[in-house]
């Protein structure tokens, strides 16, 4: 017997009957993972484009104000016309903005972009002038003259406990939408920004000194903006959280808290009563950023506090969110779908082609199972090289789409390469079950000869 | 007289309302090579595939080796083609995008385990030692059934069902096909083999000549 040589290759016959079928037939295979890599890529890019979108319009809208109003658990009802709070300034109850660092450490902390607490007091502005001449109104309880002075942060820095450094907050992170003419106030001076309308009304100007009295105590600020948010702002005074304590004589301490959180839109789940969920749906609901299970998570944080979604906000934000996000799925579905569609007919030409193939294989001994994994084999692998192609390409897609249509560039996400080629196995399967079905139910002896 | 390796008993098989095969009785010895005879439709091919487990009698029983081919369940039925029987196609039937040593361990996998030197060897044994990695395509007919030869030879089987190997073959390789097949019946293999060839019939043992589903003779060849 001559001397025989054969190349030692470790691949088992089963990897071979795949990759020859594929490197060795390309042509019909090249369809099937070019439909595979378009399904996918268009998948990678919405998927991608979707993620980002939801992260990139929560930013976007959080400059509209914050979602959360923290008000303490056993206040008095606010008496507010106008924008003119009358409550008397000893009335209700305080929280102490000592504990505001503590909201930092809930476990969705990093979705808190931004907190200002704020202590409204009723006061009356007595003068006005430049530098040291000080002009009197003639009747200081004029209605025109009565007005709230809002005492918050600009941008101030609170310490996080456990060494969590410091977060610097204020109406800054809360409100960066609010226009003003001039400038903020420095949160440790005498400084306040005027509502427009106050300003308007009281021919005030900015750079000009303001005297105000809240009960027997009196202040002095200067004017260095004005501001206009189409809110009852309008109608105040905005200045330093600390003039605010020393006018009403409540130190330390503040009324409302309004808090900006990034969350993710309500669905029917996060709607439940936590009470009425098991452990599991507990956890699930507690771990996931809801405007609800944050609220939760701040009112354990801050004990004696009622925390209350501010819900024309809240709710339109999650519409506008959960439309977009369903556009994304449904052109997500609509290629995936396409793409199935493709493999399924192609895998049909396939299997007709290959009648013979199959036909010998049972006839040489092959378990059905063994004949259709070869066949869902071929398909894995083709979902494997395409899902793979589809994310480099999608990842292009996303990057176009991101810069035209939102003016940002997505980050990359490899957590959803896997999630890319578990779709396209799914793709590859559904569109195979017809074939594979035929393959496995096909009868040896009629096509062995050739009927 | 060694004992029957195959007893084919009153053998019928319709399709639709067609028959066939109508009642046919043979047995086949241990090591014996056969001829199956007869004209287009005799039931010839028929007759091979219910031997080799690819169709059922619709009555009657064919008993190969001890098994009663018609009654096995689809698994016992799998493993019998894989381990009793070795097939040798007119078409060849070889996997166009595996080469010639892998369409030997194809044979090898459905049986057991794949082994590529016992395949290659078994490539040597028919004269193809030098064409091991081979496409099909790249092989000429009488080459592509030798290759076929050593997949049907690879797993040892006890029973070589040959439906007119030669059928699609020029002259020279005709002739190398059935020296192989010469050779593999001194070796004690017992083989059938569906013919039109007179010639290729007189190299049998004996002839089974089938006629519109039914068995008309069967002589024995004066060697």
């Amino acid at each position: 017997m001559p001397r025989v040589e054969f190349r030692s290759r470790p691949r088992t016959v089963f990897v071979r009957l795949i990759t020859d079928s594929f490197t060795r037939q390309p042509r019909r295979k090249l369809l099937t993972t070019v439909a595979l890599a378009l399904g996918t890529a268009i998948a990678t890019a919405t998927l991608t484009v979707a993620l980002d979108v939801g992260d990139r319009l929560a930013r976007e809208f959080r400059t509209l104000g914050a979602n959360l109003r923290v008000t303490p658990e056993a206040d008095t009802l606010p008496l507010e016309i106008g924008g003119v709070d009358y409550r008397p300034v000893d009335s209700g109850v305080f929280l102490s903005e000592a504990q505001l660092g503590e909201l930092k450490t809930i476990f969705w902390r990093n979705n808190v972009i931004g907190f200002a607490p704020f202590l409204d007091i009723p006061i009356v502005i007595t003068s006005v002038g430049n530098g040291d001449y000080l002009k009197s109104y003639p009747n200081p309880n004029d209605p025109a003259l009565r007005t709230t002075l809002i005492g918050t942060w600009y941008r101030h820095n609170v310490p996080v406990p456990n060494g969590g450094g410091v977060f610097s907050t204020g109406v800054a992170s809360t409100n960066p939408g609010w226009q003003i003419e001039g400038r903020w106030f420095s949160d440790d001076s005498a400084e306040a920004v005027l509502g427009s309308n106050l300003a308007h009304r009281g021919a005030i100007k900015t750079g000009q000194m303001l005297e105000i009295r809240a009960g027997d105590a009196r202040s002095q600020l200067i004017v260095t903006g004005i501001i206009s948010t189409g809110g009852p702002e309008d109608d105040a005074i905005i200045a330093p959280l600390v003039i605010a304590q020393r006018l009403s004589g409540k130190a330390g301490q503040y009324r409302q808290l309004l808090v900006s959180v990034l969350t993710k839109p309500e669905d029917a789940f996060s709607q439940r009563d936590p009470k009425s969920m098991n452990p599991a749906e507990f956890d699930r609901w507690y771990c996931s950023p809801y405007i609800s299970s944050i609220s939760r998570q701040i009112q354990e944080q801050l004990p004696g506090v009622t925390v209350r979604p501010i819900r024309q906000v809240a709710e339109g934000e999650g519409q506008i969110l959960s439309r977009v996000q369903a556009l994304m799925w449904l052109v997500t579905f609509a290629a995936l779908l396409a793409a199935a569609l493709a493999v399924a007919s192609t895998a049909g030409t396939t299997v007709l082609e290959r009648t013979a193939e199959v036909a010998l294989m049972k006839a040489l001994g092959a378990r059905r199972r063994l004949v259709g994994a070869f066949f869902l084999g071929e398909q894995w692998f083709m979902a494997i090289v395409g899902g793979l192609l589809g994310y480099v390409g999608g990842r292009g897609l996303a990057y176009t789409l991101g810069q035209h249509v939102f003016g940002v560039s997505p980050s990359t996400r490899l957590i959803l390469l896997p999630v890319i080629l578990g779709l396209a196995a799914a793709v590859a399967t559904a569109g195979s079950l017809l074939p594979l079905r035929r393959v496995m139910q096909l009868d040896p002896a009629p096509a062995l000869r050739g009927e | 007289m060694m004992a029957a390796l195959v007893q084919v008993e009153d053998i019928s098989k319709t399709f639709g309302g067609v028959r066939a095969l109508d009642r046919v009785t043979f047995e086949v010895c241990s090591g014996e090579w056969i001829a199956i005879m007869g004209p287009s439709g005799s039931g010839k091919t028929t007759l091979i595939n219910i031997l080799g487990g690819l169709d059922r009698p619709t009555s009657g029983r064919a008993i190969v080796d001890g098994l009663n081919v018609g009654t096995l369940g689809e698994r016992e039925l799998t493993r019998y083609r894989a381990e009793k029987i070795g097939f040798i196609f007119q078409h060849f039937y070889l996997v166009p995008y595996l080469s010639a040593v892998e369409n030997v361990m194809l044979a090898q996998y459905f049986h057991s385990i794949a082994d590529e030197a016992e395949a290659a060897g078994s490539l040597a044994r028919v004269g193809l030692g030098d064409r091991l990695h081979h496409l099909p395509s790249q092989l000429s007919g009488g080459e592509q059934q030798r290759v076929a030869l050593a997949r049907a030879l690879i797993n040892h089987p006890k029973l070589i069902l040959a439906d007119e190997p030669t059928g699609n073959l020029d002259e020279a390789n005709e002739q190398i096909v059935l020296e192989i097949l010469r050779e593999l019946h001194r070796s004690g293999h017992t083989i059938l083999l569906v013919t039109h060839s007179g010639e290729i019939g007189r190299m049998a043992d004996r002839r089974i000549e089938l006629a519109h589903g039914r068995l008309m003779h069967i002589v024995a060849n004066v060697t």
